[in-house]
């Protein structure tokens, strides 16, 4: 076989796949210009002191230096933050897959269900915030039931050590109906055939979830889990609109914190905590995908 | 084929990129240096952003501004408060800043310390519509609007406080309006009775300084170089306020008790201290409460005291056409249009010319006839801006959360306020 010359090879290549490199070419400049240069200029202004206005100073470290050891306010905010994930991620997916579960079964008017429970996932986070900051208004709903079964009333959002359990409820609220949908389809592609075998050979509905719903939804939890995280760590819009951070910090988290910063011009401070969240997030990432490479 | 196919393809994109690109380059860091204006004798276009929404004082003087100056253009846009805020931290850095901008006065410490705003004192001569500066405000509004000897925004309407009382019912039960601190907590737990009539106050830097200011104490000495916060003056006037909680006629009003009109129309609030664009808030949501209401200097232990605030109009450093801005600037501070402010607004006008004029110092019907304004003025001859200094925010956010880990009674106001002291003292030497 004769050996065609490179550049020939490859002007016919070019030309034979012309059409698609151009149709790639739009999200891929997109993304160089909308996501890389931006990611690349903040990784440079997080090492100065940058307030906008005026040219950058460079700092080294000292904003990563001054947010890990001696920001306070940074350091609850990551407590929250962490603690929003945790509440979050423990009752959401669970709420999620038992719903899901329950869907599942011989239900009439299935796809109406599916779509009350995902009606909250769409709607604007803000504007679920704002119901939500009514319903907690001292004179509210909630607490005009308290009251009526003869309970104190609660400051949902002026107790700091409520406040943010009342926003992990107004998110799990709005969000579980995401899990409901993604583990209703995922139990719905498991083969009937592996439940009536199972129950020929006489496992429970309990043996029946823990061997074969449990390890055929593996791969839709650790996907759910990934997102869910990514997704919690970054809270903020519920902040904005409920609590502005406060009482006293308890429910200031790390993407208000950063936002709060940028509001103040210290756009370098801003940046590092920005990358800050960025190094958690990757470690997330990274640990959940070992965890299900691990046994598949 | 193939090549045209490309070409257009490749023209779809150059397109999509460029419309997804900024309309305007960056413009070079923000300097001092006199800018090159063009003449206003040449047709200008100058920008001018608007926070103050429905109720604007500032939309209807465009048409006249434009007859009276033929060779001036105004592209007006309109943003809310909380938008301004953000677009501006935008512009003044990435280009394509206005040229008037409204500025709440609590935005001027981060912006003045980066040389954001033009320094009218050249552009203007020195005079504002033939009167100096000095003479056409009192002051303390005067001090608000300069900054490091330069006077970097014209203030436009003024926000201090004031008391606001239910003069029905201190008549109905016979107590006398306080004027001091004794005779406040006096009437307070007169008033007071299970859920209702309470003096209402909020957690935060801006009432927290009045109670400061009006036992003689500041918030940083007079050079800004250290917090004094928690001076004894201070840690005695927040121990008052505080007092007023703890003997159950105070209330705290947190972000759950909703808005404070509320309180103020279910009767939750009897007293609370605020400023005169609450007046026009009242009126149009509590018209039901008319005559009901009255204001009054604030009750004070040592001297009268507020803080001073408001809204400034402000050209930004990169503007191109400051002087066709000081032109619109200077018209929007005339005496006729800062009679606009309440009259369209319901605002408090800055010029101390229309605060005391009679289309502004009017009998106001809805509070029994009282001639309000000149309530207010009082108020803004002893009102106190807050420090102009770069770590301002981090010193407000200090001081607002000790109010309210006091109010919460988390901390002791000696605690509360000392560890406050010692995290702004930090953010102020930086």
């Amino acid at each position: 076989m004769t050996a065609i010359p490179l550049p020939h090879r490859f002007t016919s290549s070019v030309k034979k796949y012309a059409m698609p490199y151009v149709f790639i070419a739009v999200p891929v400049i997109s993304l160089i210009v909308f996501l890389i240069i931006p990611m690349v200029v903040s990784l440079w202004w997080s090492f100065n002191d940058y307030s906008g206005l005026n040219s950058p100073k460079f700092v080294g470290l000292n904003n990563y230096v001054e947010l890990l050891t001696k920001d306070k306010i940074f350091t609850k905010g990551l407590v929250n933050t962490t603690m929003f994930v945790l509440l979050g991620m423990s009752i959401g997916p669970t709420l999620g897959l038992l719903t899901a579960l329950m869907l599942n079964q011989k239900v009439r008017f299935r796809s109406l269900f599916r779509t009350a429970y995902y009606l909250p996932v769409m709607t604007s986070l803000v504007v679920v915030s704002t119901i939500w900051l009514m319903l907690y208004n001292r004179n509210g709903l909630i607490n005009s039931v308290l009251q009526t079964f003869g309970l104190a009333k609660v400051g949902w959002l002026s107790n700091p050590h409520v406040a943010l359990i009342s926003i992990v409820i107004a998110s799990v609220w709005q969000g579980f109906g995401f899990e409901t949908v993604v583990f209703l389809a995922a139990l719905q592609s498991i083969p009937r055939e592996l439940y009536e075998a199972a129950m020929i050979d006489g496992a429970g509905g309990g043996a029946q979830f823990r061997y074969i719903t449990l390890p055929a939804l593996r791969p839709v939890i650790v996907f759910v889990y990934i997102i869910g995280i990514i997704g919690s760590y970054q809270v903020f819009d519920q902040i904005y609109v409920m609590s502005s951070g406060g009482p006293v910090y308890s429910t200031t988290t790390i993407v208000y914190y950063l936002f709060s910063k940028f509001m103040d011009l210290r756009l370098g401070y801003a940046s590092a905590i920005a990358y800050i969240l960025f190094a958690i997030l990757v470690v997330f990432s990274y640990l959940q995908l070992r965890f299900s490479r691990e046994r598949a | 084929m193939n090549t045209k196919k490309m070409l257009f393809c490749l023209v779809i994109i150059l397109g999509l990129l460029l419309s997804s690109c900024g309309g305007s380059t960056p413009q070079p860091a923000v300097s001092q240096a006199p800018v090159t204006t063009q003449a206003v004798a040449e047709p200008v276009t100058i920008t001018v952003w608007d926070y103050y929404g429905e109720a604007t004082p500032i939309k209807p003087l465009i048409e006249p501004f434009q007859a009276a100056h033929p060779n001036i253009k105004i592209n007006y846009e309109a943003y809310d408060w909380d938008t301004t805020q953000q677009k501006l931290n935008v512009v003044l850095s990435g280009g394509g800043a206005p040229d008037v901008v409204t500025v709440d006065m609590t935005w001027i410490p981060k912006y003045a310390a980066q040389g954001a705003f033009a320094d009218m004192k050249p552009l203007s001569g020195g005079m504002l519509n033939g009167v100096p500066w000095e003479q056409a405000y009192t002051a303390g509004a005067l001090k608000a609007i300069t900054y490091n000897d330069q006077i970097i925004s014209a203030l436009y309407d003024f926000d201090t406080y004031a008391l606001y009382y239910r003069n029905d019912l201190f008549e109905q039960k016979g107590i006398k309006v306080p004027t001091t601190w004794d005779e406040l907590m006096t009437a307070a737990k007169a008033l007071h009775e299970g859920e209702q009539y309470y003096y209402e106050f909020d957690a935060d830097t801006f009432h927290g300084s009045q109670w400061i200011y009006e036992n003689g104490g500041t918030l940083l000495s007079p050079d800004n170089s250290t917090v004094v916060f928690n001076s004894p003056e201070a840690v005695e006037a927040i121990t008052f306020n505080d007092s007023l909680l703890k003997e159950g006629v105070g209330l705290n009003w947190t972000t759950d008790e909703g808005e404070r009109i509320q309180g103020v129309k279910d009767g939750r609030i009897a007293m609370f201290s605020d400023g005169p664009y609450y007046m026009g808030i009242m009126k149009s949501a509590a018209p039901e409460m008319a005559g009901q209401w009255r204001v009054a200097l604030h009750p004070y232990s040592k001297q009268p005291g507020s803080y001073l605030g408001g809204t400034g109009l402000a050209i930004p450093v990169a503007s191109t056409k400051q002087e066709a801005a000081w032109e619109f600037i200077q018209y929007a501070m005339e005496l006729e249009n800062q009679i606009g402010v309440y009259t369209l607004a319901g605002a408090a006008p800055a010029l101390k010319a229309a605060l005391s004029s009679p289309e502004v110092n009017v009998e106001d019907p809805y509070f029994g006839g009282q001639k309000a304004f000149s309530i207010f003025l009082q108020t803004m001859e002893t009102a106190i801006p807050f420090p102009y200094v770069s770590s301002w925010a981090d010193i407000d956010a200090a001081f607002t959360n000790a109010m309210q880990q006091i109010a919460l009674g988390d901390k002791t106001v000696q605690e509360a306020l000392d560890e406050a002291a010692a995290t702004s003292q930090e953010a102020l030497n930086k």
